[in-house]
């Protein structure tokens, strides 16, 4: 039950530190209705967090991020990328100069049609992207992980081989949840057999379906992105101890909302078994994102 | 020679042909629809009786004993010569149409039908085709899917995709259809929806469209890439909203088809030709030029 500390994690949802005053949330606003959100939250979702990081990360954050890479044991990260140089600017670098510790994925916009289908192809081929991600409840408008905008992307990502990353379960922000209610995950497994469908950010307060699901879909994966470790569903972690062992994987959430200390701080009294700990931290996440 | 006679001397193009089958090998060919019908007569048609599940609207559907039968592509290509047809698209999933496009490749282009029940199947199906073949156009029947698939169903949306990406054409049939099957997978509304996600589409429809033929008109001026062909109707037959829209701002837009031998003869068709009221300068857009472009098939020089 002993978290091993020698294995090279990698973290599959990381970010360089925001430039200063760029933590934007600006794509939710269009859907967030409360004053809160709208007047007074700097991060949609920060009435779930404490402490939510912000890091001085001078003028190279990509130094920085591996700094503190280095200092918690993680090999690699995946780092969000888009082609807009003026965004990504700063994990477009670290991709480029770094593509032994970071590969990149790139988030997917269904309103956006065959764009969005060929530019998946595209960042594949230019930029090396290992796999696609979305956030269906922060869409505007939203897309259900169900809908038929979603069915040209996933058949993309069939044909690139790549995962696809998707928030499922109540979102943090204060947007309507149904398009990421874990149930719509059934049916695209079932039309996608060979997708490869990862999930994000918990599927609470569904974990019990979630397990379901994990078990009934040979190629459906979780990602504990979003959450504190004291805070992993217990259906998961009691799936990954038994017949889950290969199908949970560590996800971060550094810097938008957990302080890496506190991450591996908390992760020791995660109760994985021995055998589960490589795989969790490491393993599944080199098959399954073929890196 | 009247205009229509010059556009017809022009060449024309019939862009959904069947090679001719004996009746025994078109009963078994439409196992699929018995499959999915319900009544009686459908269903359990034998060999005999209602072979052609859309036979009861038809008169002297084309039939051909076993004895009767030649070389297909030999047979439909001499029937194209007596009748003027000068390039039409078939199916190439078969050793038949294999070789009609592969030994007379100025006059049949390959088309392909597809069933999004396939998944991703159905998808590399396309890429397989276009690959081998000059694809020319993905056919779908959504009624006669089993399960039925709606033309706004998720299973298609990969599918268009795919068209998109291979700039192939996808052609549907829309609107009730003849065999009794359910209409609601082709009702023609639902082409609404796909031609907004996927403007880039190349979608023609099938099997005319009726009874909305009103509907389908307007939408055939709403969206640039939505076209209209006239499978399965016999000239006297083509909807009155389809033949103004043609005559008006749908010059374009129409698109001769024929329905050989599945259930019209080229004498008819030919013979009720003449007598549709297109204005001077549609003729040549309908017979030739419109699927000439829609499809990408070569512009043939016909010798007069």
């Amino acid at each position: 039950m002993t978290m091993p500390s020698d294995v090279g994690v990698i973290d599959l949802m990381i970010a360089t530190p925001f430039r200063a005053g760029a933590r934007t949330y600006q794509f939710l606003r269009q859907s967030l209705r409360d004053r809160e959100s709208l007047d007074e939250f700097e991060f949609p979702a920060q009435y779930m967090f404490k402490d939510v990081p912000h890091p001085e990360a001078g003028d190279d954050p990509v130094r920085f991020l591996l700094e503190q890479m280095d200092k918690f044991g993680i090999e690699k990260g995946m780092l969000g990328v888009s082609f807009a140089e003026d965004k990504s600017g700063d994990s477009l670098r670290a991709l480029k100069e770094h593509p032994d510790r970071f590969f990149g994925s790139l988030e997917v916009d269904p309103n956006r049609g065959m764009d969005a289908v060929r530019d998946l192809k595209r960042a594949v081929e230019e930029l090396g992207v290992k796999a696609a991600t979305a956030f269906p409840a922060g869409l505007y408008p939203q897309v259900p992980i169900n809908d038929a905008k979603f069915y040209p992307i996933y058949a993309k990502c069939i044909e690139l081989d790549i995962p696809i990353c998707v928030c499922a379960g109540v979102p943090g922000p204060r947007v309507p949840f149904a398009p990421q209610y874990v149930g719509l995950i059934d049916e695209v497994c079932w039309y996608f057999p060979e997708l490869k469908f990862v999930t994000r950010h918990g599927c609470e307060p569904w974990a019990d379906l979630a397990v379901k699901l994990l078990l009934k879909w040979p190629n459906l994966y979780y990602s504990t992105s979003a959450f504190a470790p004291r805070y992993y569903p217990e259906a998961v972690v009691k799936f990954a101890n038994t017949r889950g062992a290969d199908k949970v994987m560590y996800a971060g959430y550094y810097p938008m909302g957990l302080s890496l200390d506190r991450i591996f701080k908390e992760m020791p009294d995660v109760p994985f078994r021995d055998h589960v700990w490589p795989k969790f931290l490491r393993e599944n996440a080199e098959r399954v994102f073929k890196l | 020679m009247t205009p229509y006679e010059a556009a017809k001397a022009g060449g024309v193009v019939d862009t959904a042909v069947g090679f001719p089958k004996s009746r025994e090998d078109m009963y078994d060919f439409y196992e699929f629809i018995r499959k999915g019908s319900h009544d009686s007569a459908t269903k359990d048609a034998k060999a005999g009786e209602l072979e052609f599940p859309a036979g009861y609207m038809f008169k002297n559907v084309p039939k051909w004993e076993s004895d009767d039968m030649g070389d297909p592509v030999e047979m439909l290509f001499l029937e194209h010569q007596r009748h003027g047809i000068t390039q039409a698209i078939v199916g190439v999933e078969d050793e038949v149409g294999q070789r009609a496009v592969r030994d007379l490749p100025d006059h049949f282009f390959a088309g392909i039908s597809i069933d999004p029940n396939e998944g991703m199947d159905a998808v590399r199906k396309i890429d397989r085709y276009a690959n081998e073949f000059d694809l020319k156009s993905v056919g779908a029947f959504p009624s006669g899917l089993y399960p039925q698939v709606a033309l706004n169903d998720k299973m298609f949306y990969p599918i268009y995709a795919k068209c998109i990406e291979v700039d192939v054409a996808f052609c549907s049939t829309a609107g009730v259809p003849g065999p009794r099957l359910q209409f609601a997978p082709q009702e023609v509304a639902l082409i609404d929806e796909v031609c907004w996600f996927f403007p880039e589409l190349k979608f023609v429809t099938r099997h005319g469209c009726e009874p909305w033929t009103a509907l389908a008109a307007k939408l055939l001026l709403k969206w640039p890439n939505l076209y209209y062909s006239t499978t399965a109707f016999a000239p006297k037959y083509y909807p009155a909203d389809i033949i103004n829209f043609g005559n008006t701002r749908g010059a374009d837009k129409v698109i001769f088809s024929g329905y050989f031998p599945a259930g019209l003869t080229y004498e008819r068709i030919f013979n009720e030709m003449p007598d549709v009221p297109f204005r001077d300068h549609v003729w040549p857009k309908f017979l030739r030029e419109n699927a000439q472009r829609v499809f990408k098939l070569p512009e043939k020089k016909v010798s007069q």
